[in-house]
């Protein structure tokens, strides 16, 4: 071990996933000692890079150091035995364990536990951060905040010198988010090295000393963040604006869906959308931008009514239906490209024709009188096939032995073949090429030209910048409008970069 | 991947064999033992009675876990619904006053009540899972045990009959009991076994054609897939368990009208749980229901003609546990793949 080599060094990696390169020829030095950051829009590497480092997957190219010695980690524990741990963006605390439990988890001393050594211990490690825990209360009662900073002396626990925080932030409130900094300055402090994972633009400059910038999985240098400015380093993260082809644009209609003060709460009970207000007009298809996991999930499920609305009123051509059933929403008009397909959209094990029906499954001329009615089943079939050519072995044959590709047009082809009057689609173009990507949102402008209207998530901006009529951006659980189709306007926005 | 029904098929056989494997342990020629098993089962008209008369509960409840398992739902409470729904009905049928001639509105009077003591058997089960999200596995599984000591205390106290010693109900009258659909010598076939290929074949029907069938299918399939879809998940959970109950308690209370003319204690052999099995090996299609109820109505009946060569009933039990084992391997066999 040399004293004066970097904590982390990874020179020249590139990962492949057959056609497809994640990451290449990437390069990450982090000094000891130090808050480096890894930044980066959604699909830039930063989470492959990482996964490289811990050993969770293999690189085809490049070489790894840690502290000048170099490595090829099998699997987290060897990664531990380092002196290399990570905390994930989803923590890995048991509700129902104590505190003290949790932090030991894994990695107790020995087959016996002596509760009084190891509270000993757990008091010296929590002395070090300045925190205050109670050992004997069950984790299930932290705060997110709490649940974090727990997270890092599981870390300390195991003689961590190196960390890796992926997103730490993500379900943190910015008084939190300060505790959480300055708890990690006393580390480094200490000696220890943090590589933090984000893609706000604040966080970077005040906290980090220097940042590694990724876009579409190339290095885009490293620099010290006293050279950087917000928009500089939004620059760097998004990149170049691309042109624009909406060759037609819309001649604004009445507004149809009309969203005033929407709220709506997330999986651990926080607010996931908050005062969401937006007008969608007749004719125009807007975007939604924005990075993964700022409340688009849980916005679309309130929209499809599939998520409780807390406050806030939606009205559908001025028609209230803030509280109605999602069956209700689709029979006013409402048709959804659901965000995971696999999951919520088609039924794996069953066949074409079962599939094409789904969510259609209650309207003529499907059924009549609560009756399947074969022939126009056949005929829907046939046309949600066709509207995007889905290559298939037949109409009985499971729609789980589709290529994703394939499935993906087939679900897209039967929310458009409804001819809505408000389309809801949630990364319509989800593993889709290029060809396929323009004729899908062809479709979908053709269809809201004719007087409908559309909204789309995606977490490619690019995609969003080239299709749409306009874009809001959405960011903790906010809908932003940029006022603007700018690229780095709405970049900026997205990462919080003033 | 070959057709599902390949491996089902292959189970079936596998226990044939096994029958044959029995036969080897027995002191006594093969050829006789064999000759034994098939004249207990079908050999002669009593043999067909007996053996259909086994089927007939074990296809009723098959069809309740079977309406259950399509919702995604595995009522093991089938047991105490069976038990609940008979009780009740032999209360009714001997209790509910009326003229003679009055005797086929009194039994389906006695098999209503059966079906909707049964549902409200289920019902508790089916509100925890729908708006709690308990398992019904848990649930079901205490209130069978309920149902059983419930039962058991009625049938010796209130409902027992006064001239008897045992822990029983009274007779019902010969007037009050099911008619055969087909009789001829000793050769009986109770129209409640008709009743449970009809209720098999209009649950194919229902499932298929109708949009409530779909949509029971698609939440026992993918409950995230079916709330988008604007089904109401919460809701076809409690039908899908209530109606499984109803035919639990329907089931009971024809297998009072039709066999046993009265309630006691230790009513049912277990036949609620054999039903699983029944259930399970019919894979996702009711028809199959009509086939497995009779295997297993066949390898029931085998079991106890062949006690009198000193093979222990208990190991055609063990058989049927074995196929029920193997028959649940295959079907959740995929769901673990996924997960």
């Amino acid at each position: 071990m040399n004293a004066a080599s970097p904590a982390v060094e990874m020179r020249g990696i590139t990962k492949r996933y057959g056609a497809f390169t994640a990451l290449e020829s990437v390069d990450l030095v982090v000094e000891r000692g130090t808050i480096h950051a890894v930044v980066g829009e959604n699909g830039a590497g930063k989470t492959t890079l990482m996964k490289a480092l811990f050993g969770s997957i293999r690189p085809d190219e490049g070489t790894i150091a840690v502290e000048g010695e170099a490595r090829t980690f099998r699997s987290s524990k060897e990664a531990l035995a380092a002196g290399l741990g990570m905390v994930s963006q989803h923590y890995a605390i048991i509700p129902e364990l104590s505190n003290l439990q949790n932090l030991m988890l894994g990695a107790e001393a020995g087959p016996l536990i002596s509760q009084k050594a190891a509270e000993t211990r757990a008091n010296a490690i929590m002395h070090t951060m300045g925190f205050a825990f109670d050992w004997a209360k069950p984790s299930g009662g932290l705060s997110p905040g709490d649940a974090q900073k727990l997270e890092i002396l599981k870390l300390l626990w195991r003689n961590a010198r190196i960390m890796i925080l992926d997103e730490p932030t993500a379900m943190l409130s910015p008084a939190d988010s300060d505790m959480l900094f300055s708890s990690l300055r006393r580390l480094v402090d200490g000696g220890a090295t943090v590589i933090l994972v984000t893609h706000r633009v604040a966080e970077v400059l005040d906290h980090a000393r220097s940042v590694t910038v990724l876009r579409a999985g190339k290095g885009m240098g490293t620099f010290p963040t006293a050279e950087l400015t917000p928009s500089s380093l939004a620059e760097l993260i998004i990149g170049e604006s691309p042109p624009r082809f909406t060759a037609d644009p819309p001649t604004p209609g009445p507004v149809r869906l009309s969203a005033q003060g929407l709220s709506t709460k997330g999986e651990r009970g926080n607010f996931a959308c908050r005062n969401v207000t937006f007008h969608l007009a007749a004719g125009e298809v807007v975007g939604v931008a924005g990075v993964d996991g700022n409340g688009q999930r849980e916005l679309f499920e309130m929209l499809m009514g599939t998520r409780r609305t807390e406050s806030g009123q939606l009205s559908l051509d001025g028609e209230k239906i803030t509280n109605a059933s999602p069956r209700a929403r689709l029979a006013a008009g409402l048709a959804c490209v659901p965000e995971d397909r696999h999951a919520e959209a088609v039924v794996e094990g069953w066949n074409l024709s079962d599939n094409a029906i789904l969510s259609r499954q209650r309207f003529d001329p499907i059924s009549q009188k609560g009756t399947l009615q074969s022939g126009p089943i056949a005929e829907w079939t046939k046309r949600v096939i066709s509207a995007f050519d889905v290559r298939n072995p037949g109409v009985k044959s499971a729609i789980g032995s589709l290529s994703g590709g394939n499935q993906q047009r087939f679900v897209v082809g039967r929310v458009l073949g409804s001819d809505p009057k408000v389309i809801l689609a949630f990364q319509p173009t989800r593993g889709l090429d290029l060809k396929a990507t323009g004729r899908i949102y062809e479709r979908i402008r053709q269809q809201c030209r004719a007087g409908n209207t559309g909204l789309v998530v995606s977490f490619d901006l690019e995609e969003l910048i080239q299709h749409c009529d306009r874009i809001l951006v959405m960011r903790d659980g906010e809908l932003l409008d940029p006022g603007t189709m700018d690229r780095a306007v709405i970049g900026r926005l997205m990462v919080g970069g003033a | 991947m070959k057709h599902p029904y390949f491996r089902l098929a292959l189970l079936v056989l596998a226990a044939i064999v096994a029958v044959a494997l029995l036969f080897t342990t027995v002191d006594r020629p093969l050829p006789e033992v064999w000759e034994g098993f098939v004249r207990g089962t079908t050999g002669t008209p009593i043999a067909w009675t007996g053996t259909l008369r086994e089927t007939t509960p074990l296809l009723l409840l098959g069809a309740g876990v079977f309406i259950a398992l399509r919702a995604g739902l595995f009522n093991i409470g089938i047991e105490g619904q069976f038990i609940v729904g008979a009780a009740c009905s032999t209360w009714v049928a001997l209790n509910v006053p009326g003229p003679p001639g009055t005797e086929p509105v009194r039994m389906l009077l006695a098999m209503l009540a059966g079906g909707v003591s049964g549902a409200l058997w289920a019902l508790p089960a089916a509100w925890i899972k729908a708006y709690r999200n308990g398992h019904e596995v848990i649930s079901t599984i205490m209130l069978n045990s309920i149902a059983i000591a419930l039962t058991d205390f009625l049938v010796a106290g209130p409902l027992k009959d006064p001239k008897g010693a045992s822990p029983s109900t009274a007779r019902l009258s010969e007037a009050m009991r099911l008619p055969f659909a087909f009789s001829q010598g000793n050769l009986q076939v109770s129209s409640g076994l008709l009743l449970g290929i009809a209720l098999a074949v209009a649950m194919y029907l229902w499932l298929r054609f109708r949009v409530a069938g779909y949509e029971l299918r698609l939440t026992g399939e993918n409950p995230t897939a079916a709330r988008a879809a604007g089904v109401s998940v919460a809701r076809v959970t409690m039908a899908a368990m209530v109606a499984s109950g109803a035919i639990g308690g329907a089931a009971g209370a024809i297998h009072v009208l039709a066999f046993e003319g009265r309630f006691y204690q230790g009513f049912s052999p277990g036949y609620g749980f054999d039903a699983l099995g029944v259930a399970l090996l019919a894979a996702g299609n009711s028809l199959l229901l009509i086939p497995a109820g009779f295997l297993f109505g066949f390898l029931t009946k085998g079991g106890a003609s062949l006690q009198v060569f000193g093979v222990p009933k208990g190991i055609t039990t063990i058989m049927l546990g074995l196929i029920i084992l193997v028959a649940a391997a295959i079907r959740y066999r995929r769901e673990s793949n996924d997960a």
